[in-house]
C-alpha cells in the first residue's frame, strides 16, 4: 500500500517532539477557541495565522498547528451547547437537543464525556475516510485543465453558500466583492498596475491574512458591542462522571452511522458541518425511532451529532487539500495559511508537499487522540471559561489580533486597512452577505484569473474552450444547481432544522 | 421603506462596480500588443457579474435589517475610534501603555467597571509585551517606556 507507506512518512513528521508539541497546543487552544464564547472556529484560525508566522514555525509544524486547533475548535463547540443551550459554534446546535436536557437531568458529566468520545470516532473516521478518499482524488484531479479548474472555482462559489444559504445572489456579491479585492495589485501576467491609485503598499495587493482577520475578529467585537451582552454567564456545576459502560457501548453504533454521514457531508460542496451533524441527528431518530427518549435526553441524540460534525470537519479537508477548494469558512482560512506559505494548494501538493500533506493527516489521527485526552480530565477547566464575561475577553483578543497583524509587517498601514476591513465586514454582516466567499474570492481570485488566462491562450481566444469537455459541463451543471437549489430546498430545509429546534420541549 | 439597506448597498455596489469596470478599460496595452487576454478582461467580466448582483439586490432588496440607534451606535462609534486611535499610539506611546488604553476603553465601554477594565488592559498587555519580547524574540514597540 502506498498510502500506508505516504501515512508512515506523515507520523515520522507528526510525531517528532517539536511538532507533537505545536500539536498539544493547538488542539488546547482549538479546545478553548470552540468553548469561548464570541470566537467561532474560522476567527480563532484566522487569528493564530499571523501568530504561526510571527513564530517562525517551518511550514508543516505552522499546518500541524492550525490543522490541531481547526479539530479542537470543533470539540470545543459542544461544551456551551450542554451546559448553557447555547451553541459554541453552529454545527454544535443540534448537540444542543439532547446534550442540554441531560445537563438539567444532573447529567452534564456524562454528556460531556459522551459528546467528546462520539467526537473522536466521528474524526477518526473522518480522518480514515480522508486519508483513503484524497490521493484517489488528487490523482484524479491531475487531468484538469485550465477550463475544468476554472469550472470547479465556479462551482466552488456557487455551492458555499449551502444549502441551506439563505439569498444565493448575495453569496455572488460576496464572491465578486472578494475577487476583485484580489485584482488589486501588479499583475502578475503582464505587469500592469491595477487599482493602486500609486500606494506603495498597494502594489503587492492586499494581504489576506489582515483581510481575514479584520473581516472575523473586528466585526465580532463590533456585534458584542452592539448587542451588548458582555456580561458573564454564571459557574456551571459538571458533576460526576456516572456513565456505565453498557451505556458507552450502546451508542457505537449511532457513533459509526453519524461518523460516516458526516464525513460524507464534509465533502460535498455546499453541505458542510452543520448539515452533516443535522442529518446524523435526523437519521438516529428516524432509525431509533420509538426506542430512543430524543429530545429528552437521549445519549445518543448527543452522540449522533457530535460524530457527525466532527467527522464533517475531517470530510471538509479533502476538497481543499486535493483540489485546493475548501468548501467552509475555516477550511478557507486554512487555505490561506497553505497560501501564505507559498505552497500552491492543488493536486500537486501530494506530490510535491507529500510531507507537508501527510504530516497533516497525521496530526488530524494524533490530534484526535490528545483532544480526547485532554478533553476528558480538562473539561471542568474548559467549562470554567465559559464564565469569562465577553467584555473582557474580546478586547483581549481583539489586541492580539492587532499584535499578529502587526508583527508580520510592522506597520500602522496595516492596522488601519484591518480596522477598515472589520467596519466593512460588520455592515456587511448586518446586510446579510456572508463573509465567506468574500474570503474565498481573495484566496482563489488570483488562481481564477491564471486558469481563464491560460485556458483561453491554449484555445486562442475562444472562450467556448470553458465549458467544452463533460467534466467542465458537469461543474457548470453543479454549479448552477448550487445556486437555484437553495432558493427551492433552502426554506423547507431551514423550516426542518428551526421545528426541530423548537421541538425539543425545555429549550427557551 | 422596507429594503432600503439592501437598495442603498445596491447603489453603492453598482457605483463601485461601473468605476472599477471603467477603470479597467483606462490601463495602457501590455508591451508585446493586445492578446486575447489582457490585464483588463477578468476586471471587465467581474465588474458586469457586480453590476447584475446589484441591480437585483435594488429590485429585489431583502427585509431590513435592524439597526443600532441612538446609544447603540455611539458606543459602536466609540470602539472604532479607540482601535483608530490605538493603532495611531501604538509606536508613538508604546504597545504597553497604548495597549493598556485601548483594551481598557473597550472593556469598559463594553460593561466593566473601569478599575477592573483597565486593570484587565494592563495585565494583558505586560503580558502579551513580555511574552512576545522575551519569549518569542519579536519587537513590539516600547515607546515611552523604552529603556536606552
Amino acid at each position: 500500500m502506498e498510502t500506508l507507506g505516504f501515512l508512515m512518512e506523515g507520523f515520522a513528521v507528526a510525531l517528532t517532539p517539536y511538532n507533537l508539541m505545536f500539536a498539544l497546543l493547538g488542539a488546547f487552544v482549538g479546545t478553548l477557541i470552540g468553548c469561548l464564547p464570541g470566537l467561532g472556529p474560522a476567527n480563532g484560525v484566522a487569528i493564530m495565522i499571523p501568530l504561526a508566522f510571527t513564530l517562525g514555525l517551518p511550514p508543516e509544524t505552522a499546518m500541524i498547528l492550525l490543522t490541531s486547533v481547526y479539530a479542537g475548535a470543533m470539540y470545543g463547540g459542544r461544551i456551551s451547547s450542554i451546559l448553557l443551550n447555547i451553541p459554541g459554534d453552529e454545527p454544535a446546535m443540534m448537540t444542543c437537543l439532547d446534550g442540554y436536557p441531560m445537563a438539567q437531568k444532573g447529567r452534564a458529566a456524562d454528556a460531556l464525556a459522551i459528546s467528546a468520545i462520539a467526537s473522536f470516532t466521528g474524526g477518526l473516521i473522518g480522518t480514515i475516510g480522508l486519508i483513503m478518499l484524497a490521493p484517489i482524488l488528487a490523482k484524479f484531479a491531475l487531468t484538469f485543465g485550465p477550463a475544468e479548474y476554472f469550472a470547479l472555482f465556479m462551482l466552488a462559489f456557487a455551492t458555499l453558500g449551502g444549502i441551506t444559504g439563505k439569498n444565493p445572489m448575495k453569496t455572488v456579491i460576496a464572491a465578486t466583492l472578494g475577487i476583485m479585492i484580489s485584482t488589486v495589485g501588479i499583475d502578475i501576467a503582464t505587469g500592469t498596475q491595477r487599482y493602486t491609485f500609486g500606494v506603495l503598499e498597494l502594489y503587492e495587493g492586499i494581504d489576506f491574512i489582515l483581510a481575514i482577520v479584520g473581516l472575523f475578529a473586528i466585526s465580532e467585537l463590533l456585534f458584542f458591542v452592539e448587542a451588548r451582552i458582555g456580561g458573564g454567564r454564571k459557574k456551571m456545576n459538571v458533576g460526576k462522571i456516572t456513565l456505565s459502560f453498557k451505556e458507552l457501548v450502546s451508542t457505537i453504533p449511532t457513533q459509526f452511522r453519524g461518523g460516516v454521514l458526516g464525513f460524507i457531508a464534509g465533502v460535498l460542496p455546499g453541505a458542510g458541518a452543520s448539515l452533516g451533524s443535522f442529518i446524523s441527528y435526523t437519521l438516529e431518530k428516524q432509525v431509533l425511532g420509538k426506542k430512543g427518549t430524543f429530545g429528552e435526553g437521549d445519549i445518543r441524540g448527543v452522540a449522533a451529532p457530535e460524530a457527525g460534525n466532527n467527522g464533517a470537519s475531517s470530510g471538509a479537508l479533502v476538497p481543499m487539500l486535493t483540489l485546493g477548494v475548501p468548501g467552509s469558512g475555516t477550511t478557507a482560512v486554512l487555505l490561506a495559511m497553505l497560501i501564505s506559505l507559498n505552497i500552491t494548494p492543488g493536486p500537486l501538493m501530494f506530490t510535491q508537499h507529500a510531507d507537508i500533506v501527510w504530516g497533516v493527516i497525521a496530526a488530524l489521527l494524533i490530534g484526535n487522540v490528545l483532544l480526547l485526552i485532554i478533553n476528558i480530565p480538562l473539561v471542568g477547566f474548559f467549562v470554567r471559561l465559559l464564565s469569562v464575561p465577553p467584555m473582557y475577553l474580546l478586547p483581549i483578543v481583539t489586541m492580539v489580533a492587532f499584535v499578529g497583524v502587526y508583527s508580520i509587517s510592522h506597520s500602522t498601514f496595516d492596522l488601519y486597512f484591518m480596522v477598515a476591513f472589520g467596519v466593512g465586514g460588520y455592515f456587511l454582516r448586518k446586510l446579510e452577505i456572508p463573509l465567506v466567499p468574500i474570503i474565498l474570492g481573495l484566496l482563489l481570485g488570483p488562481e481564477m484569473e491564471k486558469n481563464l488566462g491560460h485556458a483561453l491562450i491554449l484555445s486562442d481566444g475562444d472562450w467556448t474552450v470553458l465549458w467544452s469537455s463533460p467534466l467542465a459541463i458537469g461543474f457548470w451543471a453543479v454549479a448552477g444547481l448550487g445556486l437555484v437549489l437553495p432558493t427551492l430546498v433552502g426554506p423547507i430545509l431551514r423550516r426542518r432544522m428551526h421545528a426541530a429546534m423548537k421541538e425539543s420541549p425545555v429549550s427557551d | 421603506m422596507t429594503g432600503a439597506g439592501d437598495r442603498i448597498l445596491g447603489l453603492g455596489l453598482l457605483v463601485l462596480a461601473v468605476a472599477y469596470g471603467w477603470a479597467a478599460q483606462q490601463w495602457p496595452e501590455p508591451f508585446g500588443g493586445a492578446e486575447g487576454v489582457g490585464p483588463e478582461t477578468f476586471p471587465t467580466i467581474l465588474s458586469v457579474v457586480l453590476v447584475a448582483g446589484s441591480l437585483y439586490l435594488m429590485i429585489k432588496p431583502d427585509p431590513d435589517a435592524r439597526w443600532p440607534v441612538g446609544k447603540s451606535a455611539l458606543e459602536l462609534a466609540i470602539s472604532v475610534v479607540v482601535l483608530v486611535v490605538y493603532t495611531m499610539l501604538l509606536e508613538p506611546l508604546g504597545f504597553v501603555i497604548s495597549t493598556t488604553l485601548a483594551v481598557g476603553t473597550l472593556s469598559w465601554r463594553m460593561g466593566g467597571t473601569p478599575l477592573t477594565a483597565f486593570m484587565t488592559g494592563l495585565i494583558s498587555a505586560v503580558v502579551v509585551f513580555v511574552l512576545f519580547n522575551y519569549g518569542l524574540g519579536l519587537s513590539l514597540p516600547g515607546g515611552l517606556l523604552e529603556v536606552n
